[in-house]
């Protein structure tokens, strides 16, 4: 975990990982050796799955990344611009994207930065995420930042020390709209007081705000999180960070294998990310719904499935053929009830009956427990 | 009286048109002569269009002083000089330091066909019939009206001039206004006029002729004067006259019928079966044993010259039925690898050149052929258009003389078109500055037509060169590769120096220690070291796969072509 950073930071944890990295490869030129460094194996073969909570993460597998090589010279060096790069951003307390990176990069390097490595639409990037591995840290502990998704309303503090100023947010005073997660939940960020008995983890952005007006969270005294589809880095942070101080997680979407789908990212962790699950994947997670046997529960929704898109039958097979998934013999069943139905149910038809039941149909789940790992 | 009842005007008797008796018909037939039928037909001979007739005309005159030269010994020297006199009109000059003809042979050697002292040899020769001097001389005669003139010495200090044209009718010589004086020369120069030619600077003209003739005589020093005036010279490259090549006699299987009759008839032997063992390759008492249990109703102890043209062929016949040891190629004479390579190199300047001239192979089972192929890669290698395109060209030779016309027609080009240029590295063919060369070298070379540019598709001959040219195609890949492979490397070291100093740069600023120059310094040691140990290792790899391929025979070639050998005779 990051020490509290202050700005124009020289002698924070990832400071200090960065120079140290650079500091070895110059002894090993000086030593007439190829510069070179350890990451873990990010490939499928080496991500594991925890027998017991599911979580995954990556084995113990390392290869090597080496300058005096025909086909790794110019990601070496790329990486170690890059790692230049993100020094002086610490060093001048500044953040910025990946893209503002590539332009910092292009600038200096020019030609010779691969372009495609540092593309506008996705966040992944195999040089940055190999340092990420190879020093244990988040990318937003070297001052980058990434696209902001996920919103929270609750009673709880939070003291923002950002762009040389502290400022307090209230997360139960931020009325409609609720708190915008940052990329960053750590660096700067001390979360002074929280005051709940749970989290509820809701898919959509209009059933937060479904339950928002309803102050379900006042009410039932909870913090109410939507990720907003697949769940951000920042959002899934926040949610091992408050998991971290033992509050149960309960997650609610769609009826359908891409929301059962995000609520498994944020429980396991994702492949891709899976050198992060320690900070964040969130296997104590628990799961409300909706599932298919909650038509047989609530009458009302046997007149309001849809038709299973391809995509969701696709994602239940998938889903199927992972073993963490797979354990879990409900699970197994959802799915196959899926896969042979190929219905679906959305969360918003809970409102079908009457706009306030949401509320009542998350409150019964949670009091009779009836929950699916 | 010719009317609309009877067109034809015949004799009517009651006004019915008499039909004619077949001895009335007769009457009116005529004998023509060679001569007569040669001028009717004289695309035959090979003018048919206007620059190919003239450069038939080149051809002729230049092989008459190629083999005339080497005849006699002597290396030769050729000038061409064609000059303008009017429209479609030239006059055509050709001079040579051969031996020169005698004054009394003159006139049969330049205005009488099928004379000559090629006509009934068995051997590798440039032009096969003998028709080709006297049928220049009557293209001249039939196109100006206007006889050739003839300056000639077998250098014993007398030079006799005239003027030779064809009598049409009699096939006869007409030798007129002989000077002899003294002088000083010794060689043969022929002045002609043409009309209805043309000349031009295409790839059928008289200079593409000489430029391939040159190539396939390096021993040849060939000088050539345009209609404009512009002089190129194709100079010796090489002092070696090419050895003669041996007459040799027909093996049974390389013997069409007409040609054994022939044979027989003007045979001295007393026996058909003397005949055979005597005038005939590979003919032992034992083979013609197995003629006579082949053909027991045949008299093999009659007089060869008493033979009919149907036993002849019956003969023939039986030749196929019996197993025969295969003819010898010692006869031949191929140009060779090292005068190939020599005669290219000088002529195209090739950036890559590789030549193979094979070890001789047999068709139908009786005549012993060799192909000598190269390729010639960049430089001036390639065929140039107009707008100056390059693309590929097929050079075309027969016992070292050019094929330039009916391409189309020719085992050659269709047994190079057929391979799949692309395995070789060459994109497109057409599109390649590529010069592929071709020599069928043969006694008996089998031509598609009387005009022999084009050679005839006999399998044995098609496949063999397919196999020769793909040789050399695989070491013009090879080299294609290589090049490549040059390329890449120099494109991979220039980017790692870049690497390496951008590193230089960036890694101290990372570290907060190290300078850029001595960091520098030492990674280009550390990747240059690699980089010669990865060529290496590369280099060897790419060795050891082309020996392998090597030992595999290439291609597959080697099982067509062989005949079935009778050992016992050997």
């Amino acid at each position: 975990m990051a020490k509290e950073a202050k700005s124009d930071d020289k002698t924070s944890l990832a400071y200090n990982k960065l120079v140290e990295l650079g500091r070895e490869m110059v002894q090993e030129i000086e030593t007439n050796e190829s510069p070179s460094f350890l990451t873990p194996v990010r490939s499928r073969s080496n991500v594991k799955s925890d027998p017991e909570t599911g979580a995954l993460y990556l084995g113990d597998a390392k290869e090597t990344r080496t300058f005096v090589h025909v086909s790794q010279a110019k990601k070496f060096m790329q990486t170690v611009a890059i790692a230049a790069k993100l020094k002086s951003f610490l060093e001048q307390g500044l953040h910025t994207s990946i893209r503002g990176l590539y332009y910092q990069l292009k600038f200096t390097i020019g030609e010779d930065v691969d372009e495609e490595l540092f593309s506008e639409q996705s966040e992944s990037n195999p040089l940055i995420e190999d340092l990420e591995a190879a020093l244990d840290l988040k990318r937003e502990d070297f001052n980058l930042s990434t696209d902001r998704k996920g919103v929270v309303a609750g009673n709880m503090i939070i003291k923002d020390k950002f762009g040389g100023e502290e400022s307090t947010i209230d997360a139960s005073k931020q009325g409609r709209s609720g708190w915008m997660i940052p990329s960053d939940v750590d660096n700067g960020m001390e979360f002074v007081d929280i005051d709940a008995d749970y989290v509820l983890v809701v898919e959509k952005d209009a059933l937060w705000q479904r339950l928002n007006e309803d102050k379900f969270w006042k009410k039932n005294n909870c913090i109410l999180i939507t990720p907003k589809g697949q769940a951000s880095r920042g959002t899934r942070r926040l949610i091992r960070k408050l998991a971290d101080r033992k509050l149960p997680i309960y997650v609610f979407t769609d009826c359908d294998a891409w929301g059962w789908y995000i609520y498994w990212a944020i429980k396991t962790g994702s492949m891709n990310l899976a050198y992060l699950s320690k900070s964040l994947a969130t296997p104590e997670a628990r799961f409300i719904g909706v599932t298919m046997s909650d038509i047989e529960r609530y009458d009302f929704l046997k007149k309001l499935t849809i038709n299973a898109k391809e995509v969701d039958i696709k994602r239940a097979e998938e889903m199927k053929s992972y073993p963490w998934i797979a354990r879990h013999k409900q699970w197994v069943q959802e799915l196959d009830i899926v896969l042979k139905t190929k219905k679906k149910i959305e969360q918003d038809a809970l409102q079908g009956q009457k706009l306030t039941f949401v509320g009542e149909y998350v409150r019964e789940k949670i009091e009779s427990g009836a929950m699916l790992p | 009286m010719a009317s609309k009842e009877n067109p034809e005007g015949m004799n009517t008797e009651n006004g019915k048109a008499a039909i004619k008796t077949a001895e009335e018909i007769f009457e009116e037939f005529k004998e023509h002569s060679v001569a007569e039928f040669f001028t009717k037909n004289k695309q035959m001979l090979g003018f048919s269009g206007k620059v190919r007739s003239l450069t038939t005309v080149v051809h002729e005159y230049v092989t008459n002083s190629l083999d005339a030269c080497e005849e006699a010994g002597i290396l030769p020297e050729i000038s061409v000089k064609i000059t303008a006199v009017g429209e479609e009109h030239y006059l055509v000059k050709i001079s040579d330091n051969g031996p020169g003809i005698p004054s009394e042979n003159i006139g049969r050697a330049l205005g009488m066909m099928l004379s000559g002292t090629k006509f009934h040899r068995y051997m590798q020769q440039r032009g096969q019939q003998g028709i080709g001097a006297t049928g220049c001389t009557m293209f001249a005669q039939l196109t100006s009206g206007k006889p050739i003139h003839v300056r000639s010495s077998t250098g014993n200090g007398k030079i006799y001039e005239c003027n030779v044209s064809v009598n049409i009718k009699t096939n006869a010589p007409h030798v007129s206004d002989m000077q002899e004086y003294e002088g000083d020369f010794r060689g043969l120069e022929v002045m002609a006029e043409f009309a209805d030619v043309k000349y031009d600077r295409s790839e059928y003209s008289p200079l593409e002729y000489l430029k391939r003739t040159a190539i396939a005589n390096p021993h040849a020093e060939i000088m050539f004067i345009d209609p404009e005036g512009r002089k190129v010279r194709f100079p010796r490259v090489s002092e070696m006259l090419p050895e003669r090549p041996k007459e040799v006699q027909p093996h049974p299987l390389g013997l069409e019928s007409h040609t054994l009759y022939e044979l027989m008839r003007a045979s001295p032997a007393r026996k058909v079966s003397s005949f055979l063992t005597t005038e005939l390759a590979r003919v032992t008492p034992s083979k013609v044993d197995e003629l006579k249990a082949v053909l027991p109703q045949f008299d093999f102890d009659m007089n060869p010259r008493d033979v009919t043209w149907e036993d002849a062929r019956r003969l023939v016949a039986a030749f196929k039925k019996v197993k025969w040891v295969a003819p010898s190629a010692e006869g031949l004479r191929p140009i060779g690898n090292e005068q190939i390579e020599i005669s290219l190199r000088s002529l195209l300047s090739p950036e890559y050149l590789s030549v193979r001239s094979r070890p001789p192979k047999v068709y139908k089972g009786g005549v012993p052929f060799i192909v000598e192929t190269a390729i010639a890669y960049g430089g001036k290698a390639g065929a140039r258009t107009e707008a100056g395109a390059v693309g590929g060209e097929i050079m075309r030779f027969s016992n070292r003389s050019p094929l330039l016309f009916d391409a189309g027609g020719c085992a050659i080009t269709k047994a190079v078109k057929s391979i799949e240029w692309k395995r070789y590295g060459v994109g497109e063919f057409d599109t390649t500055p590529i010069t592929v060369f071709v020599n069928i070298i043969s006694a008996f070379v089998p031509y598609t037509g009387a005009g022999k540019q084009s050679v005839a598709a006999e399998p044995e001959v098609v496949d063999e060169i397919k196999f020769a040219v793909m040789d050399v195609a695989r070491d013009l890949q090879r080299y294609l590769a290589g090049k490549v492979r040059e390329e890449t490397r120099a494109t991979k070291r220039k980017a790692i120096i870049r690497y390496i100093e951008l590193l230089s740069e960036h890694l101290p600023l990372l570290a907060n220690t190290g300078k850029k120059e001595e960091l520098q310094q030492k990674l280009t040691f550390l990747v240059f070291e690699k980089f010669k140990a990865d060529e290496a290792a590369e280099d060897q790899k790419e060795k050891k796969t082309r020996v392998l391929m090597e030992e595999e025979g290439g291609e597959g070639e080697g099982e067509s072509g062989k005949i079935e050998f009778d050992e016992e005779d050997m």
